[in-house]
């Protein structure tokens, strides 16, 4: 078994998970919305990447990260604060029950990945080229960053995982934490009624939101750019699995508890496969249900209260039942 | 030019197929269980009439052949088209014992997932799909990623395709209607009046003395055996099943097709089921002509479909023909919600 | 216990909304005598064609749309010069890769008249229209699905592909000539990469000195980087000098990127199937580093010098902007074979054109080299050629570097220096 290796693809693993994770648990506390279009940032995240790679190669030479990066972040975003604006509180001003917000997400993840094909068909036609499907990006910025730090023969995922996932997240958390913004989120997702009486425009926190946590799941997308060796606009459709089951772990509410069940997940699929194909012959093909065991493990051992918790534990016992 | 009987058979039977699924959605639903997990249990349906609808005429004939193996296959070819009371008999068996075997996995689900909330439910029945399909996948004794294949309808002893097709929905629909009118009576008497405060307020449920796991687990069990005999009515439609036809996204449609109709209202769950096959089928007729040169007309067939899905949602949350609210009204006899 | 009357009438509605909307639909098309007038001008003919574009080959799928229309073109042209006055019209619909969906479309099809279909890519998709197929006459010819057990004689199911245990047996020799021994086999865990995998190891261990060993991954992921890694691991420990890579295109690209940053993949000799061949993802610098550092080969269904291929690759280039990918030339030809077979049926009948269409492939000949079929309408005979990435001024191509003829592999060039 290759432990290097293993660390290596867990580091950047639990990185990419966490960019996920977080802004999705903070978004689900504001929002009350469990949103599958979350699928649809990451992709268009990519695509950002990839439409701009195009581009910039054919007229300057070479594609850069912060570019990327930024431009994402405010497509995406936009894109997730006018899915607010259009559907999501329109419909939670009618008082509907949380599953139908979580079906009006399904409806627009469907229309969101095929307006990507679209997109990408009829640039594809513009460019005569194929963008449903698009090789590794690399970044040009990234690659001189990685020179000045005497890092060149690394490999450029290695630079830019960690660049784009601390900055990101330690900006998020720092904001959360010590702005007054960041307070009045905090304080909307715990209380809104409160928050309101104590003068907070609950609908603006809800507005800005869904603005910045989209724009930050979008910056997965671009990371993904880096790493894998094709880009299509269904990648973002497995992704979410494991996002969900560790915003499940985390049980939707805490966020330390969500980084630990990004840490987990991570190192079950790295080492677990690596573990069972090497020792037990068990085939790589069986990846996908370790990451279902540990949703079921975790449903049977602890089981989350909050958000995604049933009827409190206490008032079971001794019930005839 | 089109061949409009045809069609008709055609849509008929997905549809058929579709109510057995929504109907008992729309049961689950109104008991309080989100069961984003509909493909864990109609692919368990498809596969137990998959393995007697191969295995058993297999052992039948003789001479150790296996379902997966090319002339294995040929020779339930050729026995489906000559043997009336074996397609019959094995197609019976399939849904009598699919019936069963689906019900009690949904049995056994009730007592883990009762103490978890209803999104959690709904994910953990999905991931139990995902666990499921992939066990089938791995599994050599169930073709691993080959899947079924040569199942035989039970009218595949019938010359003529256009009767046999009719016949199979003839069978189809009988089986619509007979989970109408179970779901019906549930959800019009007594025990319907008891899902649905469950599905309200679960702890209010408990505190008036209902014993709410026992009835969630009755439930489940019945939706869940229906639902197992709609995955043995796919099988032998199909006559070939892989795991990868039981992906999640078989269930969101159905889930589509009961909110656009209206949540918790029987009458809503047909008509959304009727109106998303219907343009969703219908439309294959129409997309190829319209569509400019370089965009694919499909997609423009996948984005109406959701943008219906949502515009419904915001327009009438409640659905097309939404629930109807029973209001308690004091001094009211036969009505009252008192025990 | 009531059903209502509104509910039963709720239904009926339902199902009459279906009616119109599909007699309007037929109202739509433009009128396509399919088989009913005796010859006057101007015939259309309609075929059928589903393709996956979207769903887990919607890259492939994209690029076989544009290789559909310029067959079509190529198709009337060709029959229009020879003085027929028919004109050939494709019915294009997407099966999302999945199989309900593929027999949704097939059927849709048989409604509308149509008795030719081009596709489904995938063989779970074939299993799944062949019961209908079969039933109601309609041609299917499938330019791209390999499994075994869909060999079946005298059936409506027609495939210009040749079967995966030639090729595999062409990627056995090529592999041992190389010099590899003990191999490990990394492939899809679907009906394609598991009948490919058994066969290579077969004829593998036939040969002296050899050791295969057999990792499967999960299709349909996004990433595979566990998976690599569950190979690196397995490479070391069993001491192997090769890996055998049985993928298509987008997780080859996932596949082989992720290799590349491995110090132990890097180091032994790779051998890839046909599936990412033409995939321009795997034309990147990373990706193409790779190929030169491990002596990247692989084979591909192929008539070397065949100038017909040639000509139909740069008419793609040229008319649309893409290189072919993997089984493009396949499917062009079952286009042109199901044009000229339904020409000389005479008649727009199952039957008549599926006998005709055994006919015409005799004497086809086409990008994708001989077409005729076998006993069970399966491609009789394939020739296999061997391919490379190599560098080509500041990037990378694909190129055909020498064909494999029974059990000896004949270099034209030297791919890697």
């Amino acid at each position: 078994m290759l432990i290097t290796q293993d660390l290596v693809s867990f580091f950047l693993f639990s990185l990419l998970y966490l960019t996920i994770s977080i802004p999705l648990v903070v978004a689900y506390r504001v929002t009350k919305v469990i949103n599958f279009t979350v699928s649809t940032y990451i992709a268009y995240g990519a695509y950002t990447g990839v439409m701009l790679d195009y581009y910039l190669r054919r007229s300057i030479g070479g594609n850069y990260l912060l570019v990327t990066a930024v431009a994402s972040f405010i497509i995406v975003g936009a894109i997730g604060y006018l899915s607010n604006l259009l559907v999501f509180k329109p419909l939670s001003n009618k008082r509907v029950k949380p599953d139908v917000l979580m079906i009006a997400s399904m409806g627009l993840w469907i229309v969101f990945k095929y307006i990507l094909y679209v997109i990408s068909d009829i640039a594809g036609y513009f460019c005569k080229a194929n963008l449903v499907s698009y090789g590794q990006i690399n970044y040009s910025d990234v690659a001189s960053l990685a020179s000045r730090l005497g890092l060149s023969g690394v490999q450029e995922s290695y630079i830019l995982f960690p660049l784009v996932a601390g900055t990101s997240i330690t900006l998020f958390l720092l904001m959360l934490g010590k702005t007054r913004v960041g307070r009045a989120i905090l304080a909307v997702a715990d209380n809104p009624t409160l928050a309101a009486l104590s003068g907070v425009s609950v609908s603006r926190v809800e507005n800005l939101t869904w603005f910045i946590t989209s724009g930050l799941i979008s910056l997965a997308g671009v990371m993904w750019t880096s790493y894998s060796g094709a880009i299509t606009p269904e990648i973002g459709d497995s992704l979410i699995l494991q996002a969900f089951t560790i915003a499940f772990i985390g049980g939707l509410t805490s966020i330390t508890r969500t980084a630990v069940g990004s840490l987990l997940i991570s190192g079950v699929e790295n080492f677990g496969t690596d573990f069972l194909s090497t020792y037990l012959g068990v085939p790589a093909s069986v990846k996908p249900m370790l990451t279902f065991t540990v949703l079921i493990a975790t449903l049977i051992i602890s089981p989350p209260l909050g958000a995604a918790g049933g009827i409190p534990y206490r008032f079971r016992r001794g019930r005839r039942i | 030019m089109i061949d409009v009987a045809s069609f008709l058979t055609t849509l008929g039977t997905y549809i058929g197929i579709y109510l057995i699924l929504s109907l008992t959605l729309t049961l689950e639903t109104s008991s309080g269980i989100t069961n984003f997990g509909k493909t864990a249990f109609y692919g368990l349906g498809a596969y137990v009439g998959a393995v007697i609808g191969t295995y058993l005429p297999l052992a039948i004939y003789g001479g150790g052949f296996s379902p997966f193996d090319v002339n294995g296959i040929q020779i339930l070819l050729s026995m489906g088209r000559s043997n009336p009371m074996m397609d019959i008999g094995v197609f019976a068996l399939s849904i009598i014992v699919g019936f069963g075997a689906v019900a009690a996995l949904g049995l056994a689900l009730t007592y883990p997932i009762h103490r978890v909330g209803s999104s959690l439910v709904g994910f953990t029945l999905l991931s139990l799909g995902e666990v499921l399909r992939l066990i089938y996948l791995n599994t050599s004794a169930l073709g691993e990623s080959k899947g079924f294949m040569g199942i035989p309808s039970p009218f595949a002893w019938v010359k003529d395709p256009k009767l046999a097709g009719l016949l199979y929905l003839l069978v189809v629909l009988a089986f619509a209607g007979i989970t109408l009118l179970t779901v019906s009576r549930i959800l019009n008497s007594p025990l319907g009046r008891i899902l649905r405060g469950i599905r309200d307020d679960e702890l209010v449920a408990l505190y008036a003395g209902w014993p709410t796991v026992l009835v969630k687990a009755r439930i489940l069990a019945l939706s869940s055996g229906l639902t197992g005999v709609a995955g043995v009515l796919w099988a032998y439609y199909f006559t070939s099943i892989n795991p990868n036809m039981f992906t999640p996204s078989l269930t969101f449609n159905i889930w589509a097709m009961i909110i656009i109709g209206g949540l918790g209202s029987m009458a809503g769950g047909i008509v959304g089921t009727v109106l998303l096959a219907s343009v969703d089928y219908a439309m294959r007729f129409v997309v190829p002509y319209i569509g400019v040169a370089f965009i694919t007309p499909d997609y423009l067939r996948w984005i109406v479909v959701g943008l219906l899905m949502i515009v419904v949602l915001i327009k009438k949350p409640e659905g097309l023909i939404p629930e109807k609210q029973t209001i308690l009204i004091l001094g009211e006899g036969e009505g009252g919600d008192s025990k | 216990m009531k059903i209502t009357v509104a509910q039963l009438g709720l239904l009926l509605i339902g199902l009459v909304i279906g009616l119109p909307l599909g007699y309007l639909a037929g109202n739509f098309s433009t009128p396509s005598q399919t088989g009913s007038a005796p010859a006057s001008q101007g015939r259309e003919y309609l075929i059928g064609v589903t393709l996956p574009l979207s769903g887990e080959l919607s890259s492939i799928g994209k690029i076989w749309e544009k290789v559909v229309y310029l067959a079509f073109d190529d198709l009337n042209n060709e029959v229009k010069a020879y003085g027929f006055n028919v004109t050939f019209k494709p019915v294009i619909l997407d099966d999302g890769t999945q199989d309900d969906k593929a027999l949704a479309n097939v059927q849709s099809f048989s409604q509308m008249g149509i008795k030719v279909v081009i596709g489904p890519a995938a063989s779970s998709q074939v299993k799944a229209v062949k019961a209908f197929a079969d039933a109601n006459h309609i041609v299917i010819i499938s330019p791209s699905s390999t499994a075994p057990t869909l060999a079946i004689p005298n059936d409506f199911i027609f495939r210009t592909v040749g079967s995966d245990a030639k090729q595999a047996r062409a990627l056995a020799t090529l592999a041992y000539s190389q010099g590899a021994r003990t191999v490990v086999v990394f492939h899809r865990n679907d009906e394609y990469g598991n009948a490919f995998a058994s066969f290579f190891a077969n004829y593998f261990t036939q040969l002296n000195g050899t050791k295969v060993h057999d990792l499967p991954y999960q299709t349909g992921l996004s990433d595979y980087t566990s998976e690599v890694n569950a190979l690196a691991s397995k490479v070391q420990s069993t001491g192997a000098d090769a890996v055998v890579l049985i993928a298509f295109d987008t997780d080859a690209a996932n596949i082989l990127a992720h290799a590349a940053s491995s110090n132990v993949l890097s180091s032994v000799r790779w051998f890839l199937s046909e599936g990412p061949h033409g995939a321009q993802e795997l034309l990147s610098p990373t990706i193409g580093g790779f190929a030169q550092k491990v002596k990247l080969l692989g084979t591909r269904p192929l008539f070397t010098h065949n100038p017909l291929y040639d000509e139909f690759a740069r008419k793609l280039k040229e008319k649309y902007g893409v290189e072919p990918t993997v089984f493009c030339d396949n499917l062009y030809d079952a286009i042109q074979l199901a044009g000229w077979a339904i020409l000389k049926a005479g008649s727009y009948d199952g039957d008549a054109i599926r006998s005709a269409l055994v006919e015409v492939a005799k004497h086809y000949y086409g990008p994708s080299g001989w077409a005729m079929f076998d006993e069970n309408g399966d491609k009789a005979n394939q020739d296999y050629g061997v391919w490379a990435i190599v560098q080509s001024g500041q990037g990378y191509q694909f190129m055909d570097v020498g064909m494999i003829q029974g059990d000896t592999v004949i270099f034209t060039t030297t791919p890697y220096k």
